[in-house]
This record gives C-alpha cells, sequence and structure tokens, in this order.
C-alpha cells in the first residue's frame, strides 16, 4: 500500500521459487566408497580383482542417475523406480549379450539370458570352492545385488534422510565371507567400510541444512547431536555384528566348500556313467578345470576307468588304495615296453569345479607334484584317489607320458595277455546278439586286433551315427550297459557312453580285452599364455568316457569312437582318412587342430560361457563401443547449435537477415550459457539480464553494442513498417559478436563447455513446451535489486 | 525514464537522461524554441515531445521529491488524455503532485474540495435567470477547465462522484438538456484516502473504471524527507513553478503521443495480459475491454515521453500495475486475512500475470 506502484517492471517478483533440490553429490560419493568398501571384503571369496572394477561401474552409474533423476526434480517416490530401470539398462548393456534393443532395452531374450546367467551364477557358487574363480554367471549376480543395494542406500540415505539406515544394506556383502570362508571378511575391508561408514555420517551432519528440516522427516533441529550419537551407535553396532558374524559362523557345510554330494561331477561315484549324462545335459556348462600342458597333443584327462560291466551300466573294479603307491612316483602302466616311442610332458592343473576324490590328470601320468592331502596310485584302474581329501582348490603339475605307439607295433602285438585281464574280456551272459554280430559283420576282413579296432571305432564315427545327448531311447537309456548298447547299434543315437560302451563291449566281443575310461576332453584353449603356453579351460560339458583296447607290449590303447567329440589319437587314425573328414594323414597328424573348435555342441557351450577374463574385456569392449556412440550422439547438439549460429551469421553478413536474427542467435548464445530466458522476457529484460553479468555490463564498447542490437531489435520487431535500416544493418555482426564474445568470457569454464557440447538453446524450446523450462529467477534478480522501491 | 534510464534507453534516450542532471535552461529552451506553438495546436515532433516532458518533469519533482515513478505515470495519463487516481495515505504529496502537473502546464486549472455536501452543479455548474437578459444563463462550474483536481473525491456523495465521473467519460457537461463540450486537454487528477475514513463513500468498481490509472505515492524516503525539510522551509515551493508548456503545445503533444505505432504484437500482449486479469484465480473481477484500450493510449504515451515513435511490450509492463489495478476485485479467498492490503495483492498478481505472459515478437519462426 505504501509503496509506489506502477514502477517499472524490473521489481517483477521472481517466479515462484522451488524448494532447494536435494541433490547432494558429496553423499552420493560417500555412498559409492562405503558401498565399495564393503564389496572389497568379498576380496577373501573371489578370486581376481576384475570383479571389483565392473562393481564400480554399477555402483557408480546406479548412485549417480539416481542423483542425476533428484537434480532433474522428479518426484521423491520416483526415483527408486526409475533408477531401477537405469540399472536394468545397464545390465541389458553388460550382461545381455547383445540380445537388448540397441543393446540397451532388455527383450525377451535378455530375459532368457538373465535367468540363464542367474542360474549359471548359482551353479557356479555351488560348485566352486573359495576364492572362486568369477564366471559371467557369478558376475551377473553380483551386479544385480550391487545394483540393488546402491538403490536401498541410495533410498535410504538421500530420499528418506536416514543416512545411518544407508550402513544396514553394506553388512550384505560384509556378511557373505563370514558365511563361507572360516576366516570371515578381511579386517582391511571391514575398517576400510567402518571408515567409510562414519564419514558418510559426517558428510551428511555437514550437508544437513541448518533449520530447514522441520519439512523433513528428520529430526527436529537441535536434536543433532543425539541423532549422531544415535547413528554412531548403529555403526557400531552393525560393525561389531559384521565381525562376530563373520568370525563365528562355522563353515556353512560342505556344500560350498565342495562336498561330493553337492558336487556337479559323479554324485555318488555308484553309476558315473549315469550322472555323466545328467553333467552333459546341462544347460549351462560349470568350470571343471584349466591347465597348461608342454604336451603337443592335449592330453585327455582321466578320472578312472570301468570294466565291470554289471546290469544297466559299467563299474570300477574294486581296489583298495595301496598306501604305498604315493604319487610323487607311479609306475609305468602295465603291459608298456621300452618299443613304445614316447616324449615326457609337464601339465599345471588348476582346479575349478571339479569336486570329488579322484584326480583328474593326463594318462599315462608318472608323478603328481603340488598336491594338498594324501593321494595315492592304483596301477590297474590308473586312478589316483585320496581318501582324505578332494580335489576342490588343487593345483598341481602333472608329468605324463605321451605316447606315440606305431600302426605296425600295434598290428604286430598278437602275443598273449597277461595274467588278471579276464575280467577285462568278460560280456555279461544276457548280452544281445546284435553287439558280437554287428562286430564281426564290421571288422570283416581286419587282419588283426588293431585293425579290428580301428574298423569299429570307424564303423561308430560314421555318418550312420549321431551324436546328442538328449538322446534316451526310453527310460534308463543313461548308462552302458549291455541291453542299452543293443538298443544303441539298433538306434543309432547317443552319447560318448554309449559310442564308448559299445566299442569295448564289441570288442570283448571279438577277444580283445577293453574298458572304459571316464573323464575330460581336452577343453578349449583361451588367449592367456603364461611361460609361453596357452592356458585351457574344460568345463563340465567336456566330460567324456572313451575307450581303452589292451595290445600286447603297448598296453592300455585309448580309442575314440564318439563322433564329434575330442580327437583321434595318431595310431588310431583310419590309414586312407575316408570316413572321419578330418585332416589326417601322415603328413600333418601332429598339428591337428583342436577339433573342438568346430564342433557345433562344443562352440556352443563355450559361447556362453566365456570365462572371467574374456568376459571382462568382452563386457568392457562392448562399454567402450557404447561410449564411442553416446559420444558421437552428444556431438550432434553441439554441432547443430554451431551449424544454426554460422548459417544465422551468413546471412547477417549479407544482408538477408534483419535485427531480429541477430538477436535470436544473442539469446539463444545466453541460453547456452546459462542465462535463465523464458519466452515471457521482453528483450529489454534480456539485455538487463545480460548487463548483470561480468564482462557486459561493465565494458563501454560491449554495453553500447548490446545496447545498439536492442533497438535495432525493438526497431525491427515493434516499429511501423517497413522500418528504417533494420535489415542489412552492417554494424548488427560485429555487435553480435562483440557481446557474444563478452557473454561467453563472462561464463566459467564449465558454462563454457556446456554451452559448445549441450547447447541448451536447442532443447529449451522443447522444454519449455513440456513446462518444465528452468527458472528465470536469476535474470529477474540481478535487475531487481536495484529498483527495490524505496518507501516500502 | 525510471525504466529506460542509463545506457539502455533509445538513442535519444542518452541525451535526456544527460539533461536530466541539468538545470532549468532545458524549460527555457522548449518556450524559446517553440514560440509559435503559443497560438495553436500544431504539430509536435517526438523530440520535442520528449523535451517538454522533461522539463514538465522537472518541474514537478523540484516541488515532489524522489516520486520519480509515481509523476512519470502522472505525466503519462496527462498526456493520453485519461484521468489520474492518486490514492494515498494523508500528507504524502497527493495534492500536491496534482497542483505541481498543473502548474506546469499554462492551462486553465480549477480544483475542487469534494465533501460530503457538495452538490453535483457545484461541480458542473448552473443554470441562473439573468434578470437583464430575462433568461437563463448557464455559468459553468469548475469542472469547466484543463486540468481539474478533484480533491478527496471519495468524501463527496455519490450522486455529485457520479456527476463528476460522467463529465470525464463523456468530456461533456449536460445542464438542462444542454451539453457544454469540454476544452482539450481535459484531465482530472483526484485524490482519494484509501482505507475507509470517517464520512467517505468508495468509489464503486464501475466509476473507478473511469480512470486511466491509479498510483500512489508511497512515502518519501529519508534523503528525500531531508531535502524536503530544507526546501519547504519557508515557502510553498509551488511559487516558484513556471508553467513550461502551453495548453496548445500540450495538445500538440498530445496528437503526437496518438500518433505512436503499436504493432500488432504489442497489441497482442496488451490484450493477452487483460484477458489473463479475467481468467486468473485470485482475481474476481478482471480489467474491462476499456482497460486495454487506455493500456494502449497510456502505452502510446509513455513511447513518445520516450521520444519513440513505436510501443515497446515494456511499456505495457511498466504501465500494468497503474492502469489495471484499480479496475481489479480480488477473491477474497485469496485476499484471505490481507484485506487491508487488497493494492498490494493486486499489484502482485498483476505483475505474476507479466511474468507468465509470454511476449509476442512479431517475427515469425526462428531461423
Amino acid at each position: 500500500m505504501i509503496t509506489v506502484t506502477g514502477t517499472s517492471r524490473a521489481a517483477r517478483p521472481a517466479r515462484r521459487t522451488r524448494p532447494p533440490v536435494p541433490v547432494r553429490w558429496p553423499l552420493s560419493l560417500m555412498l559409492l566408497v562405503l558401498l565399495l568398501a564393503g564389496c572389497s571384503a568379498l576380496g577373501s571369496v573371489l578370486a581376481g580383482s576384475a570383479w571389483w572394477w565392473v562393481l564400480l561401474i554399477v555402483a557408480t552409474v546406479v548412485l549417480a542417475s539416481a542423483a542425476g533423476i533428484r537434480r532433474a526434480r522428479a518426484p521423491a517416490a520416483l526415483v527408486p523406480v526409475l533408477t531401477m530401470g537405469v540399472l536394468v539398462l545397464l545390465l541389458t548393456l553388460l550382461f545381455g549379450s547383445g540380445t537388448g534393443l540397441l543393446w540397451l532395452l532388455p527383450t525377451g531374450d535378455t530375459l532368457t539370458v538373465f535367468a540363464d546367467q542367474a542360474e549359471a551364477g548359482i551353479v557356479s557358487i555351488q560348485t566352486q570352492d573359495t576364492p572362486a574363480e568369477v564366471f559371467d554367471g557369478i558376475l551377473f549376480l553380483l551386479a544385480v545385488g550391487v545394483g540393488v543395494l546402491a538403490i536401498l542406500m541410495d533410498t535410504l540415505a538421500i530420499g528418506l534422510r536416514w543416512p545411518a539406515l544407508a550402513g544396514i544394506p553394506v553388512l550384505v556383502p560384509i556378511a557373505v565371507p563370514g558365511v563361507v570362508e572360516p576366516d570371515g571378511a578381511g579386517w582391511t575391508a571391514l575398517v576400510a567400510t567402518a571408515v567409510a561408514y562414519l564419514v558418510l555420517l559426517r558428510v551428511e551432519v555437514h550437508l544437513r541444512p541448518p533449520a530447514v528440516d522441520t519439512a523433513g522427516p528428520v529430526a527436529p533441529v537441535g536434536s543433532d547431536g543425539v541423532a549422531l550419537r544415535g547413528t554412531v551407535a548403529i555403526a557400531a553396532l552393525g560393525i561389531v555384528a559384521a565381525l562376530v558374524v563373520s568370525s563365528s559362523v562355522p563353515q556353512y557345510g560342505g556344500a560350498a566348500s565342495g562336498g561330493r554330494s553337492s558336487s556337479a561331477l559323479f554324485g555318488s561315484g555308484i553309476t558315473p556313467m549315469i550322472d555323466l549324462g545328467d553333467d552333459l545335459r546341462r544347460p549351462q556348462a560349470g568350470p571343471a578345470l584349466h591347465y597348461r600342458t608342454s604336451a603337443e597333443e592335449q592330453p585327455y584327462f582321466a578320472l578312472l576307468t570301468l570294466d565291470d560291466i554289471r546290469g544297466a551300466t559299467w563299474l570300477p573294479r574294486a581296489v583298495e588304495p595301496d598306501p604305498e603307491n604315493t604319487v610323487t612316483d607311479i609306475e609305468i602302466p602295465p603291459g608298456l615296453t621300452q618299443e613304445v616311442a614316447r616324449t615326457t610332458v609337464t601339465t599345471v592343473v588348476g582346479i575349478d569345479g571339479v569336486a570329488t576324490d579322484l584326480l583328474p590328470v593326463p594318462v599315462p601320468a608318472t608323478s603328481v607334484a603340488g598336491l594338498t592331502g594324501d593321494w595315492f596310485w592304483n596301477n590297474n584302474t590308473r586312478s589316483i584317489s585320496s581318501a582324505d581329501s578332494t580335489t576342490v582348490g588343487q593345483r598341481y603339475s602333472v608329468t605324463s607320458l605321451e605316447l606315440q605307439p606305431t600302426r605296425e607295433q600295434l598290428r604286430q602285438a598278437d602275443g598273449r595277455y597277461p595274467i588278471g585281464i579276464e575280467p577285462s574280456l568278460v560280456l555279461p551272459a544276457d548280452t544281445p546278439a546284435v553287439i558280437g554280430e554287428t562286430a564281426r559283420t564290421v571288422t570283416a576282413g581286419a587282419t588283426s586286433n588293431y585293425d579290428a579296432a580301428v574298423a569299429l571305432q570307424d564303423y561308430l564315427r560314421g555318418s550312420d551315427f549321431t551324436y546328442d545327448t538328449e538322446a534316451p531311447v526310453d527310460e534308463g537309456y543313461d548308462g552302458g550297459g549291455a541291453d542299452v548298447i543293443g538298443t544303441f547299434l539298433e538306434a543309432k543315437r547317443g552319447y560318448c557312453v554309449h559310442f564308448a560302451s559299445a566299442m569295448a563291449m564289441m570288442s570283448r566281443s571279438l577277444g580283445i580285452p577293453s574298458r572304459i575310461t571316464l573323464g575330460y576332453l581336452p577343453g578349449t584353449r583361451t588367449s592367456t599364455v603364461i611361460d609361453g603356453l596357452n592356458r585351457y579351460n574344460v568345463d563340465s560339458h567336456d566330460l567324456h568316457a572313451w575307450p581303452e583296447l589292451y595290445f600286447t607290449g603297448v598296453g592300455w590303447v585309448p580309442f575314440e569312437p564318439t563322433p564329434g567329440r575330442g580327437s583321434i589319437p595318431d595310431y588310431a587314425q583310419p590309414e586312407n582318412s575316408a570316413v572321419s573328414g578330418q585332416p589326417t594323414g601322415a603328413a600333418a597328424p601332429q598339428v591337428a587342430p583342436q577339433q573342438n573348435d568346430a564342433d557345433g555342441l562344443q562352440t556352443d557351450s563355450l559361447s556362453t560361457d566365456t570365462t572371467t577374463d574374456d568376459g571382462v574385456g568382452e563386457i568392457l569392449l562392448r562399454i567402450g563401443l557404447v561410449a564411442v556412440g553416446l559420444l558421437i550422439l552428444l556431438l550432434v547438439p553441439g554441432v547443430w547449435r554451431r551449424w544454426r549460429a554460422r548459417r544465422r551469421r551468413l546471412r547477417l553478413a549479407d544482408g538477408r537477415a534483419d535485427a531480429a536474427v541477430a538477436w535470436q542467435e544473442l539469446t539463444d548464445t545466453a541460453v547456452d550459457h546459462g542465462v535463465g530466458v523464458s519466452d515471457t522476457l521482453t528483450a529489454r529484460e534480456l539485455s538487463e539480464g545480460l548487463l548483470a553479468r561480468r564482462g557486459v555490463g561493465d565494458t563501454p564498447e560491449v554495453t553500447a553494442a548490446l545496447d545498439r542490437l536492442l533497438v535495432a531489435t525493438e526497431r525491427t520487431r515493434y516499429a511501423r513498417r517497413p522500418a528504417p535500416a533494420a535489415a542489412g544493418d552492417p554494424r548488427l555482426l560485429p555487435d553480435l559478436d562483440t557481446v557474444t564474445r563478452a557473454v561467453r568470457g563472462g561464463s566459467s569454464r564449465l558454462d563454457r563447455l556446456r554451452a559448445v557440447l549441450v547447447p541448451a538453446s536447442l532443447s529449451s524450446p522443447v522444454l519449455r513446451r513440456m513446462g518444465l523450462a528452468g527458472d528465470t529467477a536469476d535474470v529477474r534478480e540481478g535487475a531487481a535489486d536495484e529498483r527495490t522501491p524505496t518507501g516500502a | 525514464m525510471n525504466t529506460f534510464q542509463g545506457k539502455l534507453g533509445t538513442g535519444t534516450d542518452l541525451t535526456s537522461g544527460a539533461a536530466s542532471t541539468g538545470t532549468t535552461s532545458v524549460r527555457e529552451s522548449v518556450s524559446d524554441r517553440h514560440p509559435e506553438h503559443a497560438e495553436g495546436d500544431t504539430i509536435v515532433s517526438l523530440d520535442d515531445v520528449q523535451r517538454a516532458a522533461l522539463a514538465i518533469m522537472r518541474n514537478v519533482e523540484s516541488v515532489i521529491d524522489g516520486k520519480h515513478s509515481a509523476v512519470q505515470i502522472a505525466l503519462t495519463v496527462l498526456l493520453a488524455e485519461g484521468h489520474l487516481l492518486i490514492e494515498d495515505v494523508p500528507g504524502v504529496g497527493k495534492t500536491m503532485l496534482a497542483k505541481a502537473l498543473a502548474k506546469s502546464v499554462d492551462s486553465s486549472v480549477s480544483r475542487i474540495q469534494f465533501t460530503p455536501d457538495l452538490l453535483p452543479s457545484d461541480v458542473t455548474g448552473v443554470s441562473v435567470y439573468n434578470q437583464a437578459e430575462r433568461r437563463f444563463e448557464f455559468k459553468p462550474g469548475p469542472i469547466f477547465a484543463n486540468i481539474v483536481i478533484g480533491d478527496e473525491i471519495n468524501r463527496a456523495s455519490p450522486k455529485t462522484q457520479s456527476a463528476l465521473l460522467e463529465c470525464m467519460e463523456e468530456r461533456q457537461v449536460t445542464v438542462d438538456g444542454h451539453s457544454y463540450r469540454l476544452d482539450r486537454p481535459f484531465t482530472v487528477v483526484a485524490t482519494q484516502n484509501p482505507i475507509e475514513m470517517e464520512g467517505t463513500y468508495a468509489l464503486p468498481e464501475a466509476q473507478r473504471d473511469r480512470f486511466m490509472a491509479r498510483i500512489s505515492m508511497g512515502y518519501p524516503d529519508s534523503q528525500s524527507e531531508l531535502a524536503m525539510l530544507d526546501s519547504r522551509d519557508l515557502t510553498s515551493p509551488l511559487v516558484q513553478i513556471d508553467p513550461v508548456v502551453t495548453a496548445a503545445q500540450l495538445r500538440g503533444m498530445m496528437t503526437a503521443a496518438r500518433g505512436v505505432y503499436a504493432s500488432g504484437a504489442v497489441k497482442e500482449y496488451a490484450v493477452a495480459v487483460v484477458r489473463a486479469t479475467r481468467e486468473d484465480r485470485d482475481l474476481r473481477l478482471g480489467a474491462s475491454p476499456r482497460a486495454t484500450l487506455q493500456l494502449i493510449r497510456a502505452a502510446k504515451a509513455q513511447a513518445a515521453l520516450h521520444g519513440r515513435e513505436y510501443v515497446l511490450p515494456d511499456d505495457i509492463d511498466a504501465l500494468a500495475v497503474a492502469v489495471l489495478g484499480h479496475r481489479l476485485v480480488p477473491t477474497t479467498r485469496a485476499l484471505g486475512h490481507r484485506s487491508q492490503d487488497s493494492a498490494l495483492l493486486i499489484e502482485e498478481t498483476v505483475r505474476r500475470i507479466l511474468a507468465a505472459t509470454p511476449v509476442p515478437t512479431g517475427v515469425q519462426g526462428r531461423l
């Protein structure tokens, strides 16, 4: 009432101001530090450190996007939801195997991939001992967990303003090692987490606005001290709880650390052949072991041999481990004579997922070093076993022989069989006649046992037979019993167990001693090279069974009758190479490529089961590609804006544009540099806003140029037409350049960068239309201060 | 001058800004340079309008300290041939402003002190019987003047008020079936106390609408008040005021102001602002179409005052509160407990509307 009415419009009040945006970057940063400090406790149960970086990326993206969403003034309740959306996009990018739309938007395939990853992760966790190798599946589970924890912490600490409670989610990664490991989490991780938590609380108290908390759900001002003490108490409680849990909880059964019962390998050891079929049919291969070898041909890893056909399956011959037979010195296999050429090779093996009391070794092994526990060998079964230890977590080095018998040696092996070989010639009484008949038909014309064996192998590898792990013709098809093999020879579908059993039985029907070995194929070569040797990864899909036939003077000789699996030994290669279709022959027998790579089934299982090294590399590559794409996308607005500015200036220079265009360009420049402009501002109000900036109002020539531009603009817009000297004024362009330079010069470096990269003038019209344009208060405030009515 | 002070004015504004610190030389130069204008209603250039306006303002401001914007709006209303309502508490210089303005123009001035017993004929004049000529003869009342000062207009009875307001709208007086035209310029400067004081009759909305603008003076700042103590010690400052323009010159200035160009964009803006008052949630009664008309007219006058031959949206902004304010009635809900502050609330509301109304540029597209 007592004020001067009708004063200048400069005294217009700023528009309704919204409450300050609760963006608190330091708090978000501290949450990130806290979470990752907590996650570092997982270091005692997980191998390597690459996983931690992936978790860093996930947590950073989640927390940063939560803060960004808050800054964009999304409703508080929506922040966790939107952040969850961001997490899903990120997971699709990292783990979707490219199934996402644009790699980002999850599709139905992505969900399938996620489900597979989760399942593989769970299997992987169950089968591995600590420290566990972090395969894609585990990494996926970790990323999901950390993402969810980050959202939870962000919501608690920033959304609900209960930073003290943000410590609770961190207890999850801290407690995990306590459950799994006897020693619990490392004390450094615990201390780091505790420190990060205390700093978080300190930062939060520091950031708390002095007296505006009445609106928030926080304790009223004045009880700060109490609140702080309370949070410290909770913190201390949490840390103590974590320590107690991690040290006092007993090791969780044997399951997680390698008891046989939960093994992916032969569960009870009673029916290994049947279990082998189950293992092969697992959708996700779990890692079994990895190795480096000096052998020229990648070795098969034998676990045990079976030569007792009983009922529906083969069983190992019962032999008691002999305490005298320590693995430091293993006898050469029975029947092997000095005539057979041999090379001594060394293989360094690391067990990933095999959990059993039988040691996978290349045959025939002569010594094993580096094992923990007592291990003994048996000369008949060639298996190395332990009564008090398991393969879990073993790293050992095997010295073995690479035998190179010649065909002639094998052909001439017609001598007498040693005593005790009889069980290897026994066929059950109810053996179907088809086995013997088929064997005789196939080997008709063979002049030696060796030729017969090769003929059998070629027959089974021939095009009549199909490899199919899903082949159970009826119930009980798994296993290698006589009935089953009879069915197999008619159905001609099956997997390694059937092929191996068939060859072994047919051999026995011909009088050749035979048995079956269970073990692993040589696996897949990786790009990791250590000490000049490639690392090979073997997974549960590499489980295999193959027959061994006895030849006098050579001993037990392995064959490979399963089509599409493994590689045929040199001595068993058909001489005219007509059947297998593999690159064979005398010219290049030694350098036959890893057939596994060409094998459809193998490739499939491998592509979905990349190990950590490859997986992280691929993820990083994918991130890189997306980053490059985003970068290009980010450059688009800047380039567009520059192009538009250039076009306007050209038109101004030509005299084809009038002052309004110059003003529009000036307005856009101002908007780009963070001057709040809305279409409710008149040209004069805008210029007053500009004058309030550093470098404009205090420089006379800039002020004069701005003044000329303003008058010319007003004339163009509002004067009677044709406006005199409105278009083609030669002073427009220099004036525009002067003012533009001054506006740019008066901006902070960040503003300048933003003006170049993300010019706001491109988006503001759109945002304004959506009602999201920023406040124009700053311009008004700048002009309003000096003009407060005096009488008030 | 107020809003365009300093460097940002038009080119001519710069010179006037410098001159405002000068002395009475400007005033003299106006009367010296245009002696011929004293005789008739001649064409006055916008530059002359600006100079003359400046002289008047200097004159008035020598009496009223520190009320630049109020003086400017008063002058704008005078130039736009509107009527001015000055509303404020007693003793802040309402009447002084009106008198100083009137005295600056060499024209007929009359002053009516409104009282509850004032009759309409006391304003308009009466027909009296002339014994000599044996017929009724019209004795013009105080309304027959170029500038009429209506002091404390809300003290008069509604009947008298409406008689005055009729003259203001029609610019003629009808007495006994005979109409008498009022001379140009004709401006009523009325003052009133804002709050319900003893023995007042508030002007109804319909009658307030007749005034082009309402201003309030406000208290001076301490510096102005000190200066006032020094300058008013001995004599009435009004004595020192000499007219700086003649009535004919003023008519010429008015004509020139009418010729100022208001572009389609500016008109759109004015309409948009006025329409927004009709739809605003805080206002029970918005501004009338007459308000739009007067807003544009006042804006033209203000542009002329600055020597500009076209109206800017900023002119609309600068005048909106004064021109629209007294026509608006706030809702009781918006008013809430601040029933004493309705003028303030209305001012805030108008400014909010201004801040939310997009300014048309008249330029299509964005290149």
